[in-house]
């Protein structure tokens, strides 16, 4: 039964690592963002390498919770951070972009105003 | 120039092609003085044509910001050109350009920060929904247990602030539904904030932007949003 649930979330790790790389190598993600995927990834990679060392001896004793439990609540965990840091990053945008789109509405009617003036002079 | 002090309308319009050159128009008329400036915030009509044909100035937002961003965008306009006061007119033709004197008034007489036209201190002929009545009497009661003065109409959007309040807005102003906020806002920092009763007629064209569909959002976001603005901390303006 461990087997399994080990050859599972070793794989869905790998795919995660593989395919987080393969978008920052291809510039579809920046660095900073990817670095919460990379840890989920190796967090989840490592407890599905030594199950026995982290989760036998040391979570199951404080925690009690079962092995694949445990990578779904600590899974989880990382899931909830990274969709955090992405309100935190979509809002600073959002306020960015609000600032561009004022700027660029003021400078256009600058703009016009003084193309016109220097035509007629 | 109203009494020596440079006076700008900023008149927010998203698709109001119905209306904007009759507010243009109202307001040039009864405040001759005054420089207009049309916010068109991404509109997919004429909006933006209509109003510069009637010689309004008009600042186009590439996209629709809604209407705190695009108010905001006027009062970056204000501050940036030194104006003494600035006056918010709705797009949509429902503030009568004639009561924007009471306005300025009050703005000097009583020397007030901001001041709000109310539709509710007197009996006027203006009539709400009841889904929007009820909301109205609720923002006002916790605005004005804020505050602690009766804040009788938060929602109205006819409004004119002077120069203290053109350089705060311009550097941080509300978003989705502003105008209660602002109140909160003006208040934390110590500015003062009056009413006068003012006529307001139905819309003209067009739909607001408060349905029934949206009001209980629009409840929940301005009561969080005060919520939220009550444990921000005040600090003093620096002139």
């Amino acid at each position: 039964m461990l087997i399994k649930i080990q050859i599972i979330t070793g794989a869905i790790s790998i795919l995660l690592l593989y395919f987080t790389f393969e978008m920052i190598r291809k510039e579809k993600i920046r660095e900073e963002y990817s670095i919460l995927w990379l840890f989920t990834g190796v967090a989840t990679l490592v407890f599905c390498l030594f199950p026995d060392f982290f989760l036998a001896k040391f979570l199951i004793k404080i925690t009690g919770i079962y092995y694949l439990s445990a990578v779904v609540v600590i899974v989880f965990f990382f899931l909830l951070l990274i969709v955090l840091h992405f309100s935190v990053v979509i809002s600073q945008l959002t306020d960015k972009n609000k600032e561009i789109a004022q700027r660029f509405a003021i400078l256009e009617l600058e703009f016009k105003e003084w193309k016109e003036k220097n035509m007629f002079q | 120039m109203v009494n020596g002090r440079k006076c700008l309308v900023i008149i927010p319009a998203f698709n109001e092609e119905g209306s904007i050159e009759q507010v243009v128009e109202n307001v040039r008329n009864h405040l001759p003085q005054s420089d207009i400036v049309v916010i068109n915030d991404g509109s997919k009509d004429r909006t933006s044509e209509k109003a510069r044909a009637c010689g309004a100035r008009v600042l186009d937002l590439p996209f629709n910001l809604g209407i705190g961003g695009a108010m905001q965008t006027g009062y970056k306009y204000a501050h940036m050109k030194g104006y003494d006061v600035a006056i918010q007119v709705d797009g949509d033709g429902q503030h009568d350009p004639k009561e924007i004197k009471k306005l300025l008034k009050a703005l000097e007489e009583q020397s007030l920060d901001m001041v709000i036209g109310s539709r509710f201190i007197e009996r006027s002929e203006y009539r709400v929904s009841k889904a929007r009545r009820i909301g109205i009497v609720i923002l006002s009661r916790v605005i004005s247990v804020i505050v602690r003065y009766e804040v009788t109409d938060p929602t109205s959007g006819f409004r004119a602030v002077n120069r203290r309040v053109i350089k705060l807005f311009s550097s941080d102003y509300p978003q989705d539904y502003p105008e209660p906020e602002a109140i909160v806002f003006l208040h934390r920092h110590g500015l003062n904030i009056g009413e006068v009763p003012v006529d307001m007629s139905a819309r003209s064209t067009g739909e607001s932007s408060i349905t029934w569909s949206r009001s209980m959002y629009y409840m929940v976001k301005v009561l969080l949003a005060i919520f939220v603005d009550c444990f921000k901390k005040g600090h003093v303006l620096q002139e």
